[in-house]
């Protein structure tokens, strides 16, 4: 009549151990599922139907009501198809509710019985900590990312109530070990030329500083931004599963390989506020930024991107979590990103010699797309100009990744050591404790504050990549005036208004 | 031809919608701008060509605008003139297509000084707009007012120069009501040619910066030069309008010459190449004039003189804009510490840069 059961539903990056109660009794026939189902929830009745009948199990002509115990949320997803159908078979008795009680189950269930892997496997199974959990056969590997022993894989629904009548024993799968692998990063010894751009990517990764770049169609923008996490720090085991973690939670293919290289994503400028930090209508899944957590979001092109995304960047960009809220579930979900962005000069992208065709006008407007706070969020913001025919045609490589991934991450566990946090996250109070500046640097700034060419926001941040770059160089000391001088280098002006000359 | 106007009267005509250049010519040809008004309060169709149903909405205008054109003049410390007027510019009598009323604000006695209009293109290059800045500083410090339309680019930068220096005051003409400032952010000059020298426009207060009006302004910039010095400007930009405008006026056209291929400069060298006289410097300008220019005052260069690497830098760099990879290999120095060098002589206005690409700034 009654049953049960364990399982887990997914909200954001997170899963949730959930009791999923089945009552089968007299009346019309007809199957319900209360407790604020969602909308894939609400699928798996016809699911459920079709793998019992499928599997030569019997379906009750009777009114059959599953409940999602404590309504207080929306939650649900595919991974509950199969607690549902245990539900079915307990309270039909057609297994007994002992024999299910030491177990909790996550699986899709396919028409022909088949168990299935759900979105968010890995997060899901984290969540359960006390019992077993019986997946599908092709949930494995993605499972064994979280709790690989406890894993029951399970091929089919038929062959699951078979083994929990005791007719059949659980079969023999070998649990895949999760393999933490060195992937191959591009490599920066492939950039031809753009020396300072070159520079300003190992300063960007050595204190996590922000980054925009600005140049024409070819410069090699997104070429230097793809090579950005070949020369940050290896992620850490616990990192790295992380990471897996919310590739799961959004639905990627994860395999049974954990990459140690920061995750890169570039999504498209098409995307929208929800795809960017999060969201959804079936249930809140991670975006782009979470995605991107732990290692770099690219955004190309950014002055396509819709306004409201760029400022909804703003927040999650500072804080290193995102928050979304709804109605009917408010999460946090990780959003440690390094942002590096690209944009064209001006809508014609030419500029310099071969003269740019925009009118002052055209040109503002394009670069007004960028809001004031969000290039403010950008410590380093440098020009790159088309590579020469010399730099293209020279045999000559570049300096490798692996040469300037040590400078790396010798500067910032200098960082680290001197204030606990990477240079980029130095409170402003404490500048000038960790970094301050001699008599020398002292004048250059003001002189920049005086005329106007820095505004007060940029005085802390040239100060921050100041120290960055003396830590790349080895020297502890205050900044002088040539470190202040070249973070000032590495902090073009954009001109997207033509204030009065006077 | 030129009655004794009442100047409250003159303001509300030339404020009346619908009205042109011509149409206010020909009201205030027929007889003094007081009766006038009385006529078409009236019902009289006072003049030929304008359309009935203009007249019967200019009819149905109260007394009261009259009184409020000549309040808001007063608030806005501008004032009216007209041909006949005392401080209407003399250059302006024998013009065929003269505004026949013009709002100013400011001394008119800058009209009597010599006069050069400068004008060039908004998008103007770091080289062109530095060249306009010295120019206008040079020609004020030698008493000459400098004519311009306070637009983005050539225009502003000349008058900067003016006002950066004690010199003859400048004359400034715009398209939009006075009380209307375009570019917004050029508000500080709009206000400071004001006080120093005279702001003029033909439309009245609260007109907008039409796209229409800025042809019509420049007819007024080319009529008002002795001598109209074209900085940058494209093949077919708006200050050609002014070059046609100035050359039916037989006022002498002068040109900047510009880096051969360089679309801001395509429209200025074919001047020269069309036979106008080129501006290399001050003198050039000063010579056309008829001033003695063997002790013509030079703006003073206050900029730092760069010492050591820096110099050096800044003496391979041409007027061609090229890229810090460039400088770096020519140079045989480190990028970033040519980036460093740049963004010193940045600072101390020896060179420019816009997207990635630097050039030297030379007078």
């Amino acid at each position: 009549m009654y049953a049960a059961i364990r399982s887990a539903s997914l909200t954001g990056t997170i899963g949730t151990p959930l009791v999923v109660e089945a009552h089968v009794g007299n009346g019309i026939p007809g199957f319900t599922v209360v407790g604020l189902p969602d909308e894939g929830c609400r699928e798996s009745r016809d699911r459920v139907r079709a793998a019992m009948l499928s599997c030569g199990l019997e379906w009750p002509n009777r009114r059959i009501t599953v409940n999602l115990v404590g309504a207080g949320e929306r939650r649900g997803g595919a991974g509950l198809d199969l607690a549902i159908a245990v539900g079915v078979l307990v309270a039909t008795e057609q297994v007994e509710q002992h024999q299910v009680d030491p177990f909790a189950f996550v699986a899709e269930l396919g028409l022909d019985g088949a168990l299935r892997p759900a979105p968010g496997m890995a997060p899901l199974v984290a969540c359960i900590a006390d019992r077993p959990i019986v997946v599908g056969e092709s949930a494995l590997v993605e499972s064994s990312l979280a709790r690989p022993g406890a894993l029951k894989p399970v091929g089919t629904l038929g062959e699951l109530v078979a083994v929990l009548r005791g007719d059949l024993p659980w079969p023999d799968i070998d649990v895949p070990t999760v393999e933490i692998v060195r992937d191959r990063v591009a490599d920066m010894a492939e950039v031809r030329g753009q020396s300072l751009a070159r520079f300003a990517l190992e300063v960007a990764a050595a204190g996590a500083h922000h980054m925009l770049m600005i140049g024409p169609p070819g410069a090699g923008k997104s070429m230097l931004a793809k090579r950005l996490p070949g020369i940050l720090p290896r992620l850490d085991p616990d990192d790295a599963f992380e990471v897996a973690m919310v590739r799961s939670a959004a639905g990627l293919a994860v395999d049974g390989r954990v990459a140690t290289s920061p995750p890169f994503r570039a999504p498209h400028h098409s995307i929208s506020v929800n795809g960017m930090v999060g969201g959804g209508t079936t249930g809140i899944r991670p975006g782009e930024l979470s995605l991107a957590s732990r290692g770099v979001l690219f955004l190309d092109e950014m002055g396509e991107f819709a306004p409201t995304v760029l400022d909804a960047l703003r927040q999650p960009i500072e804080d290193g979590v995102v928050r979304v809220a709804r109605a009917h579930a408010s999460v946090e979900m990780p959003a440690r990103c390094l942002l590096v962005a690209a944009t064209n000069p001006c809508p014609c992208g030419n500029g310099g010699r071969r003269g740019c065709a925009c009118s002052p006008s055209a040109k503002q407007r394009y670069l007004r797309r960028f809001s004031g706070p969000i290039l403010d969020r950008f410590d380093i913001r440098v020009s790159l100009t088309p590579p020469t025919a010399g730099d293209l045609t020279s045999s000559e490589r570049g300096e490798s990744s692996a040469h300037v991934a040590d400078r790396v991450a010798t500067a910032r566990s200098v960082a680290v050591s001197r204030q606990g946090c990477l240079n980029s996250a130095i409170a402003a109070d404490a500048l000038d404790e960790v970094a301050p500046l001699t008599d020398d640097a002292m004048s250059v700034l003001r002189a920049r504050l005086e005329t106007g060419q820095l505004t007060g926001r940029g005085y802390h941040r040239v100060r921050r990549v100041a120290r960055t770059i003396a830590d790349l160089c080895g020297e502890p000391g205050p900044l002088d005036a040539r470190r202040v001088e070249a973070a000032l280098a590495l902090r073009t002006r954009i001109d997207n208004g033509e204030p009065d000359p006077r | 031809m030129s009655a004794a106007h009442d100047w409250r009267h003159v303001a509300a005509l030339a404020s009346l919608p619908g009205i042109t250049p011509r149409r206010l010519h020909r009201l205030l040809s027929v007889g003094d701008a007081a009766t006038t008004w009385m006529r078409i309060r009236a019902g009289e169709q006072v003049t030929r060509d304008v359309d009935p149903a203009l007249w019967s909405l200019w009819r149905r205008i109260g007394d009261d605008h009259v009184r409020r054109t000549a309040e808001c003049l007063h608030e806005h410390r501008v004032r009216v003139t007209w041909r006949g007027h005392p401080d209407h510019p003399a250059a302006l009598l024998a013009d065929h297509a003269a505004p026949p009323v013009l709002f100013m604000r400011g001394d008119p006695r800058a009209f009597s000084r010599r006069r050069v209009g400068i004008v060039g293109t908004r998008a103007a290059t770091h080289n062109g707009r530095f060249f306009a800045r010295r120019l206008g500083a040079e020609l004020a410090l030698n008493g000459v007012s400098v004519v311009s339309g306070l637009a983005r680019g050539i225009d502003i930068e000349s008058h900067t120069g003016v006002l950066d220096v004690d010199g003859a005051p400048p004359i400034a003409v715009v398209a939009s009501g006075l009380d209307v400032v375009y570019p917004a952010e050029h508000a500080r000059s709009w206000s400071l040619v004001g006080e120093r020298g005279v702001l003029v426009s033909e439309s009245p207060l609260g007109t907008p910066a039409e796209s229409r009006r800025f042809p019509m302004r420049n007819r007024i910039i080319a009529g008002l030069s002795e001598v109209l010095v074209v900085v940058e400007s494209r093949a077919r930009g708006g200050s050609m309008i002014t070059v046609r405008e100035a050359e039916k006026r037989a006022v002498t056209v002068m040109a900047v010459p510009g880096p051969p291929a360089t679309p801001p400069c395509e429209g200025t060298n074919a001047l020269l190449v069309d036979g106008c006289a080129p501006v290399t410097c001050v003198d050039d300008v000063l010579a056309v004039l008829g001033i003695d220019h063997s002790r013509a005052w030079a703006a003073p260069d206050h900029r730092t003189v760069p010492v050591g690497d820096d110099a050096l830098l800044l003496a391979s760099m041409g007027r061609i804009p090229c890229t810090i990879d460039e400088l770096a290999l020519l140079s045989g120095r480190d990028v970033l510490d040519v980036a460093v060098a740049l963004g010193r002589l940045e600072q101390m206005e020896w060179v420019a840069h816009s997207s990635g690409w630097w050039e030297a700034l030379s007078a």
